[in-house]
């Protein structure tokens, strides 16, 4: 396949976020993943303790520029998460754009981490350069609901306000938009929470198609870390193959991300024993484990193609 | 069978050498991985840029690891050092690691050099040769460095087992030692990061054949023919008739050998002694 993927994330010595959440998974599907570790930390942040090392935004500059004057900076994939430093992501966003001079054909996977659950989690001067720089450098973003209003100021309350959201995020960059996971009822009851998703192309004969899609997904009683940045890889990798079916690409990226989870959960479980809750260390993802799900996925859900127009 | 390796090299954003080249092969088991610098790229290319972790900042990390208390490990795996201190770090880590888990094997790539002229600082050779390989379980010496590591020189296959002992405890206690021999073919290129590979896949299949090293070196030898093939043959046509391939070309083809690493087919048979 030869397709090759930059992905600047963070590093864990211990567990699966950032880079260790995306580069298995990318390399079993037969990727070549570069990596920029944007920091790295014994494990992430919600264990009791953490310790590590920060990527300025120079030393970012240098390895890249090591790489460019090694004249092997072609890229078909950027992807990027959670970053916490401004001047960081300015620099991502310049990379961005050199390498989309050098490849107009690259696609850059955007996570723009931004909070959840109606409050930030990182520094809310980040927000102005998601907004009107890294966003609109973007091909295929993938923000909560929370994150999606955010970048639009506008409220999402029904299936029609997340169409519109969705059409704006479309106007301001990207093709694809995929908001993950929302607030709003779904029609299987309060066990599943709804995601959708949206993707503007041209078809063959010339004409601009948007396809809109809507997700059911049973809910996990859990909290796990890593998920997002499992998604926006497992997102990547579907929509390289199957670039004109969001449906498809969704319905098997969020099949990954359930078989891992359920994986996940049990093994916590057994781990702590009956009637504990499973520390962070035991809710790590299952992912070497998973490996069979991540090549070929069986599909749990089906996305509901709710708009072809 | 949960198996979680700790393994402390270098990372490249491209290739694969040091952590990249271990990680990937390693599949079937949890890879923790502390990476010793972090490079564009490996050394041989025309340029490099990057930045290198010290030893205090490989304690920090370690110490994480520690008040989290998750420094439970069944393998150590390192390579590529050239700072005396951090390789010091590194012992004392293993050292502790071993307190921890007195059944914790510590695989070792001694590197020091190579055709008979070292690449690392000098001053590395007697921290390896007094504190690294005393607490080592495996090491995958080249001849230069176990000529080295012992002082001895190899001229005979007598000499060569003189230097290098493999020893087995049998489920029974008794220890036995196995010693093997295996040919080889040559490849006429230079490739780089298939040290770090080897060492990764010794530790994977000495891991599955704990007591028969003839196996396992097997499956490692073969691994690694399989995947420099793929790779001469990408590099060649990337290169075109008549050119020699780059550093960039040359990049071990790993992704697509997936299927030989997880079971290779057997190329060449070692012979026990």
């Amino acid at each position: 396949m030869d397709c090759r993927v930059l992905s600047v994330q963070s590093h864990v010595v211990r567990g699966y976020v950032g880079n260790k959440s995306a580069s298995f998974p990318l390399q079993v599907l037969g990727f070549e993943v570069e990596t920029i570790n944007s920091v790295q930390f014994s494990n992430h942040t919600g264990y009791e303790h953490w310790k590590g090392q920060v990527l300025t935004a120079d030393e970012l500059q240098l390895l890249y520029e090591g790489i460019k004057l090694n004249n092997v900076n072609q890229y078909d994939y950027v992807l990027t998460g959670y970053t916490r430093d401004d001047s960081f992501l300015d620099m991502v966003v310049d990379i961005v754009q050199e390498l989309k001079r050098a490849n107009p054909n690259l696609v850059y996977v955007c996570d723009p981490v931004l909070g959840d659950n109606g409050a930030m989690y990182v520094p809310e001067n980040l927000l102005p350069i998601y907004r009107d720089k890294v966003v609109p450098a973007a091909d295929i973003i993938t923000p909560n609901q929370f994150e999606a209003e955010l970048l639009t100021g506008r409220n999402i309350s029904s299936e029609k306000d997340a169409v519109e959201v969705m059409n704006l995020l479309h106007s301001m960059g990207p093709d694809t938009v995929v908001i993950t996971s929302s607030e709003l009822p779904s029609p299987l009851g309060d066990q599943y929470l709804v995601a959708l998703g949206s993707q503007k192309r041209v078809t063959e004969d010339g004409t601009m198609v948007t396809q809109q899609i809507r997700m059911d997904i049973p809910r996990v009683d859990a909290v796990f870390v890593g998920t997002g940045d499992l998604f926006a890889a497992m997102l990547l990798a579907w929509t390289h193959l199957h670039p004109n079916d969001l449906k498809m690409a969704c319905e098997k990226t969020v099949s990954v991300i359930y078989h891992v989870i359920k994986r996940t959960i049990t093994y916590a479980k057994e781990v702590a024993g009956p009637n504990r809750r499973p520390s962070p260390a035991q809710l790590e993802l299952r992912m070497v484990q998973s490996k069979a799900d991540i090549e070929d996925p069986g599909i749990v859900l089906n996305a509901l193609s709710s708009r072809y127009m | 069978m949960e198996c979680r390796v700790l393994s402390i090299q270098s990372h490249v954003v491209r290739g694969y050498v040091g952590n990249k080249s271990a990680s990937f092969p390693l599949q079937v088991s949890i890879v923790d991985s502390i990476n010793s610098v972090q490079f564009s790229n490996h050394t041989g290319y025309s340029h490099w840029k990057g930045q290198v972790l010290t030893a205090d900042e490989l304690h920090v990390l370690y110490e994480g690891i520690k008040l989290n208390n998750v420094n439970h490990y069944d393998y150590v795996l390192t390579g590529y050092t050239r700072d005396t201190s951090f390789l010091e770090m590194v012992v004392d880590i293993v050292q502790e690691l071993k307190r921890a888990n007195p059944n914790l094997v510590y695989v070792c790539d001694p590197v020091l050099g190579d055709h008979g002229s070292m690449y690392v600082p000098q001053n590395l050779h007697p921290v390896y040769k007094n504190k690294v390989v005393p607490v080592a379980d495996i090491i995958t010496p080249n001849q230069f460095e176990a000529e080295l590591l012992t002082g001895k020189n190899i001229s005979t296959e007598k000499d060569a087992f003189e230097v290098n002992l493999n020893t087995s405890l049998m489920p029974d206690g008794t220890r036995t030692t196995q010693r093997i021999r295996i040919e080889v073919p040559k490849v006429d290129a230079v490739f780089v990061g298939t040290g770090d590979l080897f060492a990764a896949m010794l530790l994977a299949w000495t891991h599955h054949y704990p007591t028969d090293l003839k196996t396992a070196c097997e499956k490692t030898f073969s691994v690694m023919h399989h995947v420099i093939q793929r790779t001469i043959s990408y590099a060649h046509e990337m290169a075109g008739p008549g050119r020699r391939p780059s550093p960039a070309q040359l990049e071990l083809r790993m992704v697509q050998s997936k299927a030989d690493i997880e079971d290779p087919a057997i190329v060449m048979e070692a012979t026990v002694l």
